[in-house]
């Protein structure tokens, strides 16, 4: 199996007045095309960070960090969006939706910053809309819906330009355990039927269950990382 | 991102912040209006200026005259050029000339039946008196060929009065008779004939003119006057001067030899130390432009001219430094609409960090982002520009109708021309304008909306 993603010595520091902290530490990983990696880690680990760094929304002080075969560091921060656009998803714990939007264009938006056509953007928010399970709330702006069925329209957002990498930063922090695990089943189907690389932070181990490899963070190092054999075995 | 999406968004963000909207959308509203009805009133200075301009004399004429050349500080520089037939054919030859006529200027008693009065008589070129900017109401225009026959302007009638009442007016009945006079129906002159007697020392002659047409136009420069082919003016003058001075055989046999006039008079100017040089030469152009070239390189050839055109131009640049400062005032009020503009769209950034760091996760380009506050921003331009204008017709509508009340009280009879008025291209210049305004405004926050990191509005959840 090739890899989608591939870190190689990410270090990343933040000053803090005269404090520096250290988020990530030298970090190496990679990430198999397809694969749904979670990280598992106490909080101020550095898991966001290096979620961040991953997807290029932030430019580590050290290392790189290569999707497929393009070196993020190398590339111009102009285009960074429109390659972010055509390759990632983004769900987050607090969904951030636009609350002026109605879930139809919150979801259409990707779409519309590509320039596709109104009438066939619609349609494919509709329908992507229609799979998480929303067909009846497609007009409704984010504070008419609930959290999970916000989630579902975060969920599709995510998924409507067939990205090839999901970055998720805890998607069930929000929710209560049954919509979660709604949530999840509704997101692992997805990306499993269309091969894409999921990658999860979260706190919560029933949601580690789902994954195909779960990594644990403390201080900004990897010291753990365990294939989803290996996992079963455990338990 | 396509334009409509671009607009819908842009729009759809101004609606959410109503109030904030209407409000700095109302400041370009005002300071549209008060460029507008700024610009406006110069405007309609500038046109009033230039209607009652064109009262007192066509822009199109210039007049070539004898006398002295001035320069800008009003000292004499030169004698102008003489004013003959080689000076006639010069002038014809400029570029951008339609027509041109010399003239003789010849005042006089004249009689009408049993009524008599003052005359003053012009003598142009019959032939080109239809391309001189002369109208005739009643009858018909001079033509080529014509010989003793007049063109009348509407007041010319005025002047005469009967022998009778003049003679009252001498043993003093004053003016209230005169002014009790009724107007006189300037129609009445038509095919009458209207003679003039000239007075040499031993000699006296009347001359005879049938008057074929009435010039169109009251209170202008032309109805005062009785205009009469060159020919017939040129030879009462020399039956006058040379009555004068010289012997009167001279003076029969001109007036037997009346088609050789004016092979005799190009003769005598000459010898006869200009006396016979044309008293103004009138020249024809175009249009106003035109006019003001014509008249510079006639200046250029040493020539004395006059022409409304010329003062029209000093005017003009007087008025365009009126409608400057006008602007001016106008245009700070939009200078405080703009800054309105900024302020409005850098608060609603800080508000919106958060949305905008997610639209740039999610995919949103630079030039995304800056497109669409710059479009907010043109969008409270645009609306301003709009309604700004609707508010300066009713402004201006307001301004014309206070000041046609105030006017008409003022001076009677003249019709009321607009004080404020407003072109089509400054319709068209407010709108554009508030866009740009609102575009400029809009850059500096649309700036900042661009350099907005998107990890703070997502990590501060
Ligand atoms: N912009 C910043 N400036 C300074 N320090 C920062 C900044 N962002 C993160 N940090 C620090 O970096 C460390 C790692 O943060 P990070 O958000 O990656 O942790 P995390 O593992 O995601 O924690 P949590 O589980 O609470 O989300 C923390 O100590 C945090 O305080
Ligand atoms: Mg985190």
């Amino acid at each position: 199996m090739s890899a989608m993603i591939r870190i190689e010595g990410l270090t990343k520091k933040y000053r803090l007045g005269q404090e520096i902290i250290t988020a990530l530490d030298n970090v190496s990983l990679e990430i198999a095309v397809g694969e749904f990696l979670c990280i598992l880690g106490t909080s101020g680990s550095g898991k966001t960070t290096m979620l961040h760094i991953m997807a290029g929304l932030e430019r580590p002080t050290r290392g790189s960090v290569f999707i497929k075969d393009i070196n993020l560091s190398k590339m111009k921060e102009k285009n960074m969006p429109i390659f972010r656009r055509k390759y990632m998803g983004f769900i987050f714990q607090s969904y951030h939706l636009i609350p002026s939007l109605t879930a139809i264009e919150n979801v259409s938006l990707p779409l519309i910053f590509g320039g596709a056509a109104t009438k066939e953007r619609s349609k494919r928010a509709r329908d992507m809309l229609v799979q998480v399970g929303l067909q009846d709330r497609l007009k409704n702006r984010p504070t008419e819906m609930s959290g999970g069925q916000q989630q579902r329209v975060s969920i599709a957002r995510a998924l409507i330009n067939d990205p090839k990498i999901v970055f998720a930063d805890e998607p069930t922090g929000n929710l209560d355990t049954k919509t979660s695990s709604e949530i999840m089943g509704i997101l692992t189907k997805k990306v499993k039927a269309s091969g894409t690389t999921l990658i999860m932070v979260t706190h919560d181990l029933e949601i580690a269950s789902y994954a195909d490899r779960v990594i644990r963070m403390v201080d900004g190092h990897i010291i753990e990382d365990k294939r989803r054999s290996v996992i079963s075995e455990e338990r | 991102m396509n334009n409509l999406d671009l607009l819908q968004l842009s729009g759809n963000s101004l609606w959410r912040r109503k109030v904030r909207t209407i409000l700095t959308t109302l400041g370009v509203i005002i300071g549209t209006t008060s460029i507008v009805v700024m610009l406006s009133l110069g405007i309609g200075l500038n046109e009033m200026q230039r209607e009652n301009m064109e009262r007192w004399g066509s822009l199109t004429m210039i007049r070539v005259q004898q006398g002295m050349i001035f320069d800008a500080e009003g000292n004499p520089l030169k004698e102008g050029k003489q004013l003959n037939d080689e000076a006639v054919d010069e002038l014809r030859s400029i570029d951008g000339v339609l027509a041109v006529s010399p003239v003789y200027n010849f005042g006089g008693e004249a009689s009408y039946g049993r009524k008599r009065g003052g005359l003053n008589l012009i003598g142009l070129d019959a032939s080109s008196m239809n391309q001189l900017e002369f109208t005739a109401e009643q009858g018909r225009l001079l033509e080529e060929g014509d010989r003793n026959v007049m063109v009348i302007g509407r007041e010319v009638i005025n002047n005469f009065r009967d022998e009778a009442f003049i003679r009252q007016m001498r043993k003093g009945m004053g003016m209230e008779g005169m002014m009790s006079q009724e107007e006189q129906d300037p129609g009445e002159l038509l095919n009458q004939r209207i003679s003039m007697t000239i007075n040499a020392r031993e000699n006296k002659r009347i001359f005879g003119f049938t008057v074929v047409g009435i010039l169109e136009g009251e209170r202008t420069e032309h109805s005062y006057q009785a205009y009469i082919p060159i020919d017939d003016l040129k030879r009462m003058r020399d039956f006058g001067s040379n009555g004068n001075s010289r012997s009167s055989n001279m003076v029969i046999m001109e007036g037997v030899a009346h088609s050789r006039v004016s092979t005799a008079s190009s003769k005598r100017s000459a010898t006869q130390q200009n006396s016979d040089d044309y008293d103004y030469i009138l020249v024809r152009t175009n249009n106003v432009e035109q006019s003001q070239k014509a008249s510079q390189v006639i200046k250029d050839l040493g020539y004395n001219t006059w022409s409304m055109a010329d003062q029209l131009e000093g005017i003009e640049k007087t008025s365009r430094t009126i409608q400057a400062i006008l602007g001016g005032i106008g245009s700070i009020t939009l200078l405080v609409a703009a800054l309105g503009i900024t302020n409005t769209m850098i608060m609603s950034i800080y508000e919106r960090t958060r949305e905008i760091g997610i639209m740039k996760v999610i995919g949103a380009s630079f030039h995304d982002i800056y497109k669409m506050f710059l479009t907010e921003a043109g969008l409270i331009g645009f609306l301003g520009g709009i309604f700004g204008l609707c508010f300066s017709y009713i402004v201006s509508y307001i301004i014309n109708r206070l000041s046609a009340g105030f006017m008409n009280q003022g001076m009677v009879g003249g019709e009321a021309s607009s004080i404020s008025v407003i072109p089509v291209w400054l319709t068209l210049f407010a709108v554009l304008f508030s866009i740009l305004v609102g575009l400029l405004a809009g850059i500096y926050p649309a700036y900042r909306a661009v350099r907005l990191s998107p990890i703070n509005a997502i990590r501060n959840e």
